[in-house]
């Protein structure tokens, strides 16, 4: 066979080769040559305006299902590399995957698909069910009396809280502006972004995508200085504004099942117990510092300390968002900011 | 391939032949090598079949009629799927297949369902075993058989010297390796099958059966239970031949089996490696093995057909680029073994 010929049949899957990598990229190729979404131009300030006045109240988000994604590189040493489970420290590393169902305030659901498990959320009027499909159990969840939806995840984990708890931090130490519009889950979001003033932060800035149609918080975004990559991003991975189906909001516990009543298994197993004693604030906004007592005896054998660095009177943790200073005598500060503050603030 | 390609290179080969007398059983030999149309140790090919490959060899290609071009492709397939099904070792390994899903509801039923969700569910309905099944096999097993049997496919023929025989039969190389393709396909599908119902009769002898609990809680009919069971072997099925070409691809450079066999199964764990690790996320949509496990999409409610269609585009994605490169080098290379 000639060269010739030998190399028009290895341009075949040459070929292939290009015609998936184009359908790979073809989404952000498009989108690149599409360029930025266009939206109305609005300053912060309107921006800001625009997205109190809509959920400054219990805000009501049109009837929605999609997945978020959260992904949280915080640089912690020693965090296991995988870790299991939906325990609130797992959210701390890795990707994580959350489905969406809302219908409306009181009909939602939220499932946390695993390989060959899925845990769900499910609440609709009043009734609350936790159904983790690893352990076989279904749980009737109290609801407290004077707030009726519960708060089923860490409270910084669906755009919208996490969008409300930046807003309320916008205050005189924070520089706001509007970036450049994003896409977010194929949507044209404005992108709201909040930087501290202080030096000694650890944070760069927040970025926070509100969809330019609907207003919804699409995406929040933490950057720490430096780095090009957020250290902690929750946003929407794909999102369809429609009335989801019913079926997603009735639970019936399966024939079999651990039918159990109680809190949310998922945060009451994992909360970490407060030592007692007083713990004080320092600072303000983006540079408050948390002290509190602490015994380092209790992390002994933990790999976190393992990588704690000595100072003068303590051991200094550093992550790309958070430093920890633990004293020699038996007190934890920790606070978004240098680990020169940190000292500082312990005097 | 130009007609004259495929004119030419019967005639090429041809004194290599004669030249080669002992024929191990157990190989292709092509029906123009034999006229009695018996393979040798009488293992494959139908009896009175070959009398016509000679007469249509005879023939110049383009002058024969394309019916019996496809008459002959359906012969060398029914040989293939025949040679396959018939070797030992694939008899060994569909048996092994056949009793994992056996002795897993055995096992559940002697010892009790403690442990995971999973397997408490099958103490309580039978179907679960099914999925179960899968579960336990997708990960090596499965990928294990199918890289025997596809890694063999043309390195094994290379290796026993029986390559250059089946290249003298009329069909044409791109038309081998597209009988080869076929045949691990259906192998793959064979085993899944061999699965599923493993575990099906298992499940109804050992357990009671009823409406099938999904991961998400939701309940459903039997028979949906029973066609969500079949949409699992149908992707597991899919995902199979996306790795079976691609260890077809590998054969196709080698003339050891178990060089391609072994790479295959590397490639295979590596893979499954890489998605463990957190830091390699980014990689992991572009590996096979992590869209295996994505069967368990068909047990979610709604069904997770985004998740799953992603994973059926991976695998087209695999069979198209591995097929091709498999295609490219049988075609153009030199065979000398």
């Amino acid at each position: 066979m000639s060269t010739r010929a030998r190399a028009v049949r290895w341009g075949v899957p040459a070929a292939a080769v290009l015609v998936v990598a184009g359908a790979i990229g073809a989404g952000p190729v498009i989108a690149a040559v599409q360029g930025e979404p266009q939206l109305p131009e609005l300053t912060a300030e309107q921006l800001i305006g625009e997205v109190g006045a809509k959920w400054s109240g219990p805000g009501t988000l049109p009837p929605m299902s999609g997945t978020i994604v959260e992904t949280a590189s915080l640089g912690i040493p020693g965090l296991p590399a995988a870790p299991v489970g939906t325990s609130p420290l797992a959210l701390l590393s890795g990707s994580h995957e959350l489905k969406v169902w809302y219908g409306s305030a009181d009909r939602f659901r939220l499932a946390i698909p695993g390989a060959m498990s899925e845990q769900n959320v499910i609440y609709n009027n009043g009734q609350a069910w936790w159904w983790d499909s690893a352990a076989n159990t279904a749980t009737k969840i109290k609801l407290p009396s004077e707030a009726p939806a519960p708060a089923p995840l860490p409270t910084a984990v669906t755009p919208p809280d996490a969008a409300r708890q930046a807003l309320a931090m916008a205050e005189t130490d924070t520089a706001v502006s509007v970036g450049n519009d994003a896409t977010v889950a194929g949507r044209a979001a404005y992108e709201l972004v909040l930087a501290p003033k202080a030096a000694e932060s650890l944070v760069r800035d927040v970025r926070l995508a509100i969809d330019g149609e609907t207003l919804v918080p699409l995406r929040v975004q933490v950057f720490a200085k430096g780095a090009a990559e957020p250290a902690f991003e929750v946003g929407f991975d794909s999102i369809t504004f429609a009335e989801p189906a019913a079926e997603n909001f009735t639970f019936t516990p399966p024939p079999g099942a651990k039918v159990t009543e109680g809190e949310l298994p998922a945060l009451s197993r994992q909360r970490p117990q407060m030592p007692a004693g007083d713990v004080a604030v320092t600072g303000d906004g983006w540079t408050s510092v948390v002290t509190l007592p602490f015994d380092a005896a209790a992390l002994k054998d933990n790999p976190i300390l393992a990588s704690a660095r000595p100072v003068e009177g303590g051991r200094v943790i550093t992550t790309k968002l958070v430093s920890a200073l633990l004293t020699d005598d038996g007190r934890l500060l920790v606070g978004a900011v240098t680990p020169e503050t940190l000292e500082k603030a312990a005097g | 391939m130009s007609a004259h390609e495929r004119t030419a290179a019967p005639r090429e080969k041809g004194p290599l032949v004669s030249s080669e007398t002992s024929v191990r059983p157990g190989a292709h030999v092509p029906d123009a090598a034999t006229p009695a149309g018996e393979r040798p140790g009488g293992r494959a090919g139908s009896p009175g079949a070959g009398a016509g490959a000679v007469a249509a060899a005879g023939v110049p290609f383009a002058a024969r009629p394309r019916r019996a071009t496809a008459r002959s492709a359906l012969r060398l397939f029914r040989s293939e799927v025949g040679l396959v099904f018939r070797r030992p070792r694939t008899v060994a390994m569909l048996s092994v297949v056949a009793v994992v899903p056996v002795l897993c509801g055995v096992a559940i039923r002697v010892f009790g369902g403690e442990g995971t969700a999973l397997l408490t569910q099958v103490a309580g309905n039978g179907l679960a075993l099914g999925f179960v099944a899968f579960s336990f096999m997708v990960p090596l097993i499965l990928p294990l058989v199918v890289a025997v049997v596809a890694g063999d496919a043309v390195a094994g023929e290379a290796g026993l010297g029986t390559l250059r025989y089946l290249l003298t039969a009329p069909a044409g190389r791109a038309r081998l390796l597209g009988v080869k393709f076929a045949g691990m396909a259906v192998f793959a599908l064979v085993t899944c099958l061999i699965i599923m119902v493993a575990g099906l009769v298992t499940g109804l002898v050992l357990f009671p059966v009823g409406p099938v609990t999904l991961l998400s809680g939701t309940t459903v009919p039997l028979a949906e239970g029973l066609l969500r069971i079949g949409l699992i072997a149908l992707y597991v099925t899919l995902g199979m031949i996306a790795l079976g070409t691609l260890a077809l691809a590998v054969s196709v450079f080698t003339d050891t089996s178990i060089g391609a066999v072994v790479t295959t199964v590397v490639l295979v764990l590596v893979s499954q490696i890489l998605t463990v690790i957190p830091q390699l996320d980014a990689v992991s949509p572009y590996l096979l093995t992590s869209w295996f496990q994505r069967f368990d999409g068909a047990l979610r409610e709604p069904l997770a057909t985004a998740d799953m269609g992603q994973g059926v585009l991976a695998f087209a994605a695999y069979i198209a680029i591995f097929g091709s490169v498999a295609w490219a080098r049988f075609t153009s290379r030199d065979i000398t073994s």
